[in-house]
């Protein structure tokens, strides 16, 4: 490119032309206007007079100026002018354009992006093939032209990760394989990771590198912990910066569903330091509504944090048989739960009967038998609508008849009676440990202690469906913990007691993990691998590298120990997941991330992201060049005289060089609704199509002038109505004839339609095709019809019956023709009960006035008329045609009177005048 | 089609324009009052005269029995003696009169006509028998005149320049010679002598175009007449006004002077004014002669 007085030019040898300009000058200064021919009769008076002078009429100086002007815009337009040329000394040979594409870089994306462009740009003009290379996700490097990876650009987005060890070594080996050297633009995030170095020193090996990376570091925000009643969060930067003030938002849903921003906090790192730390004391019902939190400013997955079931402390009741041995707190069947659940539950103290209008998350029945009736039915509801109730045996649930004939419906399983003792003093056999958990069971995993050991127990009768209910069972196999669905919860029984009277159980950390794994208590820590052992969680919903949670969409199911320990990468997303009724949040960082900034040899050189964007001036000038030669077409007009005529279209120019939007200047709301409803009007639907749109328009006029001269209904002039800009409430009738063109309104459009169908309005829609197709889907407007009708709330439909009030609302009418006499017209069915009374020509029927009238016989064809009344459409054959437009312009006036006093005619009141009518 | 077929939609379309140029045309003429064409002599006519004694040989139903009934003698009315003149029109029927400058500027043949029209109404109204020169459309009285001399202008003439029509000149009638006299003068000589041989005096009446008496053009133009049959180009046509107002001012005097010479009244209509002052012109100069 080279460059002249700041402005570069791609084709500087364009600029030659400029020479031809005095040439130029010279013969349109030689070469006169052309002669206009005038008619003059008084031309035999001027015949014989010869002009003074011998020289030309010459064109003015100005305008000479002016079309001088007009060519050098051209000239240099042609040359391609480029304002603020980036001046890099471009190289030859191919190009690498390097991305870290992580999210580290996600917020400043769009200007990454014109950046690339610009090089892209700068290569096209340089004739260097480029290949792009995103870290995150590699790909062989192809080299192309720029051109294409331009259309290409704006499918490059950043991910959620780093790039991964994996995915760099891919990359070292294809490198390795490419041939030829190349020069490599480096747009790097500023973080570090594994393989940064190699990949540094293997692209130096191709050819020169050049850095571009932005000022600002990254800010990312690591997954919040919940610890001491309050909410830890932490924000790290890469660079020990200067101070800066972060502001977190902490987002949720309200009470009313919408997503909103519950808190937000202002945090300053200081200068220097590269992490921070705050704990939000949140009351709980706000801390379980939170979903996410995230920085302000900033739109990368690093700057969100998911959150999951771990802020959320669940209400669990517990409930004993009974509390009297009152300071032996070591022997409360309570004690080892309450234990276990302090840290992550709270209690919701009472009776049953009080606690379960507090709709508790689980409730805990240790050694209880019986429940009243009340109760009983009181808890199976609560669980219905999802509670757990979790049970525990005893000596007097052993002791009870419950659930010893029949399964009772809140135990998992039947009870034999008495229970059994194995491994006491008193007996011969040792305590039994327990089975190793089946793969069904959701203890799937979980380590079995060597030391859990299980003296006394409640058994279980032998069911047919008491294999599917076992979920932990002893090494002899008789079940310990069994499960069943109750509507959308579910009741476990521990067969031993919640005390350590009966087994060691919860003496373990078994137990611990057994009530994490049956949610009853949520992981406030962050969970350890042994929790997750032989669990699989499947994506919900993950975030891309913007932030934003998208759906998972058929993402694979992943391990849950890789789930919590794996490298976020393409195999594990970030997101939300899903196991069993657990939720499991994966952020890009998790608690023990650290972001270090990237480390560049000292011979790299690194340049800011900082662009100055080329603006080419070719399109300025070409315009300018077009607008000076309309300015020379009116100033030459002018000049010989001929402007006079062609006024109107100059003006017409200018008004659209001035004025492109005339819709701009429709007159505004107030001004139709008062056209509007200043008296009755009819309307129709503009589809678009001018053709149509005249005739509905003609036919509503033909149609008011035939309500002017018979009936006392005198509407306005019909309007025509657009869906999308226009209110329908004014309108009584909308006719909307159907073109198979016209565009499908809005869904702002179809919220107003199904309003004022709701509210009393008539659509009568005609597909205007019954001379050619039947009614449905034949043909294209009747497949447009029923496009343009799928999101509308119509009733059921039949064709209009014979004693409907559309065939007697003014005059009595059997068919229904328009300019076509073909299909059936349809209207809302009558209600399924509607039945004739003896004696009665018509049934009662619907009070309503039909939503919908849908027919195709193209109405508005017969009812148009011109300005002066005179029929704009034949219809049929001579007297008989006449006899159709007669009998269709009976039909409008039928439709007008049904939509303005709806059943009138239908009341039985008129049955005797009409039968003496009808000459019955 | 045929040529029948051609001939009545043309005809048709002609007669369309008939009725209003006549409406006009009434309209101008109602404008201007009927002055007295009296010969201010007892003869045949409608108006009163004089009473006269009754003389021998008056037939007894002359007596006016009312004036009579008065006295003793016996008197007869008599009326002033009316006498119809014939006027004879020519409208200048050439493709050069179908010119207007302007669109709000009726073309001269159209002011042409509406003029001519305009002054037969009032000579039908007035008694007069009205025709054309020539032997087309001899003069006649009656409305019905009017309707055929509406048709015999609503047909234009392809040539340029018509000549003044000057056979069948009635002795001693009346003529109007309606045109812009644009075209060769001799015809014009020839006519107006040939009128005057046969005492047959009149008025001339010019009517022209106010761009054929400002001239205002300018740049290279090429002027054509409206059949085509003359052209000039000219490269400057703003240097050309000085000498063309120059020659139309000349042409206008020996119009003038022809006029003179031959008894006739000269008369200019610029198509930019008002009609009804050229009628009431032409109504004047036409009752002048006429005493």
């Amino acid at each position: 490119m080279t460059v002249l007085a700041g402005i570069g030019f791609t084709a500087p040898w364009v600029l030659l032309g400029l020479l031809t300009l005095p040439i130029l000058w010279l013969i349109l200064r030689a070469v006169p206007p052309a002669p206009i021919r005038r008619l003059f009769p008084a031309v035999t008076l001027l015949l014989g007079l010869k002009d003074d002078e011998s020289v030309s009429d010459r064109t003015p100086w100005w305008l000479l100026l002016l079309r001088m002007l007009a060519a050098a815009a051209i000239i240099i337009g042609l040359a391609g002018p480029v304002l603020n040329p980036s001046r890099d000394e471009t190289g030859s040979g191919p190009l690498l354009l390097v991305l870290d594409a992580s999210w580290a870089g996600a917020t400043r994306w769009s200007s990454t992006l014109d950046q690339i462009d610009s090089q892209l740009t700068e290569a096209g003009r340089a004739g260097r093939p480029v290949s792009i290379l995103r870290l995150t996700e590699p790909e062989p490097p192809v080299f192309q032209a720029a051109e294409a990876w331009r259309s290409r650009l704006p499918g490059l987005t950043p991910m959620p990760w780093q790039p991964t060890e994996a995915q760099i070594d891919l990359i070292l080996e294809t490198l390795e394989q490419a041939a030829g050297g190349f020069d490599t633009h480096w747009f790097s995030d500023r973080l570090d990771y594994d393989g940064h170095d190699q990949l540094v020193t293997a692209l130096q090996g191709r050819g020169d590198v050049t850095v571009y990376q932005s000022s600002s570091p990254a800010t990312a925000i690591l997954p919040a912990t919940y610890q001491d009643g309050a909410i830890q969060l932490s924000v790290l930067r890469a660079n020990p910066g200067p101070a800066e003030t972060v502001t977190i938002l902490a987002q949720g849903r309200d009470p009313a569903g919408a997503m909103r921003v519950l808190q937000s906090t202002d945090l300053e790192f200081e200068s220097g330091s590269t992490q921070l730390q705050i704990d939000l004391a949140l009351p709980s019902e706000l801390r379980a509504r939170i979903t996410r939190f995230e920085l302000q400013g900033q739109r990368s997955a690093g700057a969100v944090t998911l959150t999951d079931d771990s802020l959320r402390r669940r209400e669990v009741a517990l409930i004993a048989g009974t509390l009297n041995r009152e300071g032996l707190e070591l022997l409360s069947p309570l004690h080892y739960l309450t234990q276990v659940l302090v840290p992550t539950a709270d209690f919701v103290d009472g009776g049953l009967a009080e606690v379960l209008p507090a709709n508790p998350d689980v409730i805990v029945l240790a050694d209880v038998a019986k429940l009243s009736e009340v109760e009983q039915a009181e808890v199976v509801e609560w669980v219905e609508q999802g509670g757990l109730l979790l049970r525990f045996a005893g000596p007097r649930m052993a002791a009870s008849d419950l659930g010893r004939d029949a399964e009772d419906v809140l135990l998992p399983v039947r009870l034999r009676s008495g229970g059994r003792s194995v491994g006491g003093a008193m007996s011969w056999g040792e305590a039994k440990g327990l089975a190793p958990f089946s793969e069904s069971s959701p203890f799937y995993g979980l380590m079995i202690p060597e030391d859990v050991t299980v003296a006394t127990q409640v058994m279980a009768q032998p069911d047919p469906n008491l294999a599917d209910r076992v979920i932990a069972s002893l090494s002899d196999g008789t079940p310990l913990v069994t499960r069943k669905p109750l509507g959308l919860g579910q009741v476990v029984l521990f067969h031993v007691t919640a005390d350590a009277e009966w087994s060691t159980l919860p003496l373990s950390g078994l137990f611990v993990e057994m009530l994490d794994r049956l949610a009853v208590a949520s992981a406030a820590k962050s969970r350890q691998e042994a929790q997750m052992q032989g669990t699989v969680w499947e994506p919900v919903q993950i975030l891309d590298g913007f932030g934003t949670l998208i759906d998972a969409g058929t993402l694979a199911g992943v391990d849950g120990v890789e789930l919590v320990s794996g490298q976020i990468g393409p195999n594990l997303r970030p997101g939300l997941y899903e196991s069993g009724k657990q939720k499991l949040a994966r952020n890009v960082l998790s608690d023990d991330s650290v972001l270090s900034p990237a480390v560049w040899p000292a011979d790299v050189p690194i340049r800011g992201q900082e662009i100055s964007t080329e603006t080419p001036l070719e399109g300025l000038l070409l315009a300018l060049a077009l607008l000076l030669l309309t300015v020379d077409v009116i100033a030459s007009l002018a000049l010989s005289g001929r402007l006079g005529k062609v006024q109107p279209i100059a003006f017409m120019l200018v008004a659209l060089l001035i004025a492109p939007d005339a819709r701009a200047q429709t007159p505004d709301d107030t001004e139709f609704a008062l056209n509007a409803t200043h008296e009755l009007v009819l309307a129709h639907v503009l589809t678009g199509n001018a053709q149509v749109d005249d005739i509905a328009l003609a036919g509503l006029r033909g149609l008011v002038q035939t309500l002017h001269f018979r009936t006392s209904v005198e509407p306005a002039d019909p309007i025509g109505v657009d869906l999308e800009r226009d209110e329908l409430a004014f309108f009584p009738l909308l006719y909307w004839p159907i073109t198979p063109d016209q565009p499908q309104p809005s869904a702002e459009a179809y919220a107003k339609l199904n309003a004022y169908l709701r509210s009393g309005g008539m659509i009568l829609f005609d597909t205007r095709d019954a001379d050619i197709a039947g009614f449905g889907a034949s043909s294209p407007n009747g497949r447009k019809l029923q496009q343009l009708a799928a999101p509308l709330n119509i009733p059921s439909l039949e064709p209009v019956p014979r004693d409907h009030v559309l065939t007697r609302a003014f005059y009595l009418l059997q068919d229904f023709p328009g300019r076509y006499s073909g299909t059936e017209v349809w209207v809302e069915a009558a209600p399924p009960d509607a039945e004739q009374i003896e004696g009665m020509p018509f049934r009662n029927l619907n009070d309503n006035v039909t939503p919908v009238v849908i027919g195709g016989n193209d109405w508005a064809g017969a009812w148009a008329v011109d300005r002066n009344g005179q029929s704009l459409l034949p219809v049929g054959r001579g007297y008989a045609g006449e006899r159709q437009r007669e009998l269709a312009n009976r039909f409008g006036v039928n439709l007008v009177m049904h939509v303005l006093t709806g059943n009138y005619k239908s009341d039985q009141v008129h049955v005797p005048a009409l039968l003496d009518r009808l000459g019955q | 089609m045929n040529a029948a077929q051609t001939l009545r939609e043309r005809s048709e379309a002609e007669a369309s324009r008939l009725p209003p140029l006549l409406a006009r045309a009434e309209q101008l003429a109602g404008t201007v009052l009927l002055g007295d064409h009296g010969r201010r002599r007892s003869g045949l006519g409608d108006d009163f005269w004089q009473y006269r004694p009754a003389q021998i040989g008056d037939s007894r139903r002359m007596i006016d029995h009312r004036r009579s009934a008065r006295g003793d003698q016996q008197f007869v009315r008599e009326r002033e003696w009316q006498i119809a003149q014939s006027i004879m029109l020519w409208v200048d029927q050439g493709a050069s009169m179908r010119f207007a400058s302007g669109k709000d500027l009726p073309t001269k043949a159209d002011r042409a006509r509406l003029l001519g029209l305009s002054t037969a109404i009032l000579l039908v109204r007035g008694g007069e028998r009205v025709g054309l020169t020539g032997t087309t459309l001899p003069p006649r009285r009656g409305n019905a005149q009017i309707i055929r001399l509406a048709q015999a202008w609503s047909e234009d003439t392809q040539t340029d320049y018509a000549p003044p029509e000057h056979r069948a000149m009635i002795p001693h009638a009346r003529a109007v010679f309606i045109s812009d006299f644009l075209g060769p003068l001799d015809e014009v000589e020839l006519a107006l002598t040939k009128a005057a041989d046969r005492g047959v005096r009149g008025v001339l009446l010019q009517v022209l175009d106010p761009s054929e008496e400002s001239f205002p053009y300018s740049g290279r133009t090429i002027f054509e007449s409206v059949g085509g049959t003359a052209r000039h180009e000219t490269l400057k046509a703003a240097n050309l006004r000085d000498r063309y107002l120059d020659r139309l001012a000349k042409r206008k005097d020996a119009l003038t002077q022809l006029c003179r010479a031959t008894g006739w009244q000269m008369g200019l209509h610029h198509t930019g004014d008002s009609a009804q002052s050229a009628l009431l012109w032409l109504y004047r100069a036409l009752d002048g002669s006429a005493q």
